[in-house]
């Protein structure tokens, strides 16, 4: 009985092995082609994006190592070339201090703001936190050219303070809240709910336990939060652009008129002597080369902190 | 069959005389407690005394309420929106939830020791022991330092680690690190503290550990603690209650006993089954 039954079934089971068995072959030859087709299109893909790029990369470089390498690009101010001296460019001092100082006074500015916001909007669930939410993310779209205008109205025209440093870091402080309070409130978020609850249950109020326990815990994504906001703002033109002033000297006060880099590339590209022109490659390298540094620690100190965490 | 000895440890002992550790002292009280979750009630109909310097063990399936019956002892639902505690908790004689006394206060008097050892990463282990006592506001360094060592010795803890306080709490072991937990919540001097299935992450050497501590501990502190370990809570605990889902999936509390009765001649049913492995 139990023969009759299982061996009709087994010789069946076997023709239906076989069958798959061709079917899998012709299968597996089909999808081998359509893999490497898609391996081909992926590297296409890649090499369309990436040659433009090396080629940017590579003029950059060409072009600018013979600035960036001269002690003189770092140490001179810009001079004003003349018929009888073309080539006398002088270097970019001003616009380099001018960077470090406005961008230092932006982050004096933002840092602060942007991490209390920050903090808050991860720990309240108000109608107010909601609301600032959305226009924290309102502004991280909105137009850079916006944060310049708004510099202008307030620090140049209604505090009537001139173009200055001030003015400028006022305007790339606005340009950097957003991303720091939304990279603190994902940081603070990310911070396990069970350290929270060991502080709350050791007696300690609710806002020690933020400042002493989670806040602590949120650092390094701060860190590597304000860093990458950093490097977005040193290389911002726009919203500078209206309120520094552009002076052809070492200012680096607060209220002192200065130059930046991105400002110093637009002013010389339209030179009528083609050695200024050629000096923007320089400053553009200079440019490149700080964001990839800044980007670069942001990386290595996430990833060493994430190391330490484990 | 139902007299049947269930453990080895409760074994020969059910025809002797049981002491019942709730003729003691009482350090916390519980009436008709029930928590609540956006209405859904998820633990009802608690009842009993917690006796003083005794373990006392919440056992129960998956569900059965135990850890949220736990946290409504040191008002951590007041963190979950939605969470609603009724009843009446009482700690000595005061009314933990209408008693007017500040959650900060009676947070320090009932510590609590997790499911999975959260010693605070940024600090070292010194800093971890010290930091209950900091939060409240203690600065002395001759305080801190003697209770920091105090502390860990009553974690058993020091002889392992008093050559490298400075090290950071996340270098140690899972078992350290819930003995730096335990010596952490120590350190503040709480009457009772609550343990949520403190020995659940780590391995059989480190449960050992801990399990031989509390109940070295019983001097010091009331101790509650929350374990699905059966053989735990028979071998750590003089008083034992067990919880069960009812129909409307909330935990309602089945049975409270001296661990040993419970263990060996259950008063319910339900009671005796889950111990012999029925269901759960």
């Amino acid at each position: 009985m139990t023969d009759l039954q299982t061996e009709p079934r087994e010789a069946e089971l076997h023709s239906v092995r076989a069958h798959l068995r061709e079917r899998s072959a012709a299968t597996r030859a089909r999808r081998q082609l359509t893999s490497k087709v898609m391996v081909v299109l992926c590297w296409i893909a890649i090499l369309c994006a990436a040659v433009p790029l090396l080629m940017l990369l590579f003029e950059l470089i060409d072009k600018g190592w013979p600035y960036v390498s001269s002690w003189a690009f770092y140490s001179q101010l810009p001079q004003q070339p003349s018929i009888t001296q073309p080539n006398n460019v002088g270097g970019a001092s001003n616009a380099i201090l001018g960077t470090v100082a406005v961008v230092a006074y932006a982050v004096v500015m933002a840092v602060p703001v942007g991490v209390v916001v920050g903090v808050f909007l991860a720990e309240s669930d108000s109608k107010a936190a909601n609301v600032i939410r959305v226009i924290t993310q309102t502004m991280v779209g909105a137009p850079s050219i916006l944060m310049g205008l708004f510099a202008f109205y307030i620090i140049v025209k209604q505090l009537n303070l001139g173009y200055s440093a001030l003015a400028g870091a006022f305007a790339l402080a606005v340009l950097m809240l957003p991303v720091l309070a939304t990279a603190t409130e994902i940081a603070v978020r990310g911070v396990p709910p069970t350290y929270r609850e060991a502080g709350l249950a050791l007696g300690a109020k609710p806002s020690t336990t933020s400042l002493r326990i989670v806040l602590p815990a949120a650092v390094s994504g701060i860190v590597t939060g304000s860093i990458l906001a950093i490097s977005r703002a040193v290389g911002e033109t726009a919203p500078v652009l209206l309120v520094i002033g552009g002076a052809y000297s070492m200012n680096w006060r607060p209220t002192d008129p200065v130059s930046m880099i991105p400002v110093q590339i637009y002013q010389d590209a339209s030179s009528a002597y083609p050695a200024q022109q050629n000096q923007v490659w320089g400053l553009a390298l200079l440019l490149v080369a700080v964001v990839f540094v800044l980007s670069l620690f942001a990386r290595i100190w996430a990833g060493r902190k994430q190391k330490e965490r484990r | 069959m139902s007299t049947e000895p269930t453990l080895s440890i409760a074994a020969g002992l059910e025809d002797q005389e049981i002491e019942d550790p709730r003729l003691g002292p009482t350090a916390m009280s519980l009436k008709d407690v029930a928590v609540a979750f956006n209405g859904r009630t998820a633990v009802r109909d608690v009842t009993f005394d917690v006796p003083a310097n005794k373990v006392t063990a919440l056992i129960g399936p998956s569900g059965s309420g135990k850890t949220t019956l736990l946290r409504s002892l040191n008002r951590l639902h007041d963190l979950t929106k939605g969470a609603k505690v009724t009843g009446e908790i009482t700690l000595g004689d005061v009314d933990i939830y209408r008693g007017g006394i500040p959650t900060t206060e009676l947070r320090s008097r009932i510590g609590m020791v997790f499911q999975r050892p959260n010693p605070f990463p940024t600090m070292t282990i010194y800093e971890n022991v010290v930091s209950g006592l900091r939060f409240n506001g203690v600065k002395k360094k001759a305080i801190l330092d003697e209770a920091a060592e105090q502390s860990l010795r009553a974690a058993a803890l020091w002889d392992e680690v008093h050559d490298r306080l400075k090290a950071h709490g996340s270098s140690l072991s899972g078992g350290q690190q819930q003995r730096l937990c335990i010596a952490r919540a120590l350190a503040v001097e709480p009457e009772v503290l609550l343990m949520d299935e403190p020995t659940s992450a780590l391995d059989p050497i480190s449960t050992q550990a801990i399990e031989a501590l509390m109940v070295d501990l019983k001097k010091r502190v009331t101790i509650i603690i929350v374990t699905h370990n059966m053989q735990q809570a028979a071998r750590t605990s003089d008083l034992t209650a067990f919880l069960l889902m009812a129909e409307d999936r909330a935990g309602v509390q089945i049975e409270v006993n001296p661990t040993l009765k419970l263990f060996s001649n259950p008063d319910d049913q339900r009671t005796l089954d889950y111990i012999q492995g029925r269901f759960g």
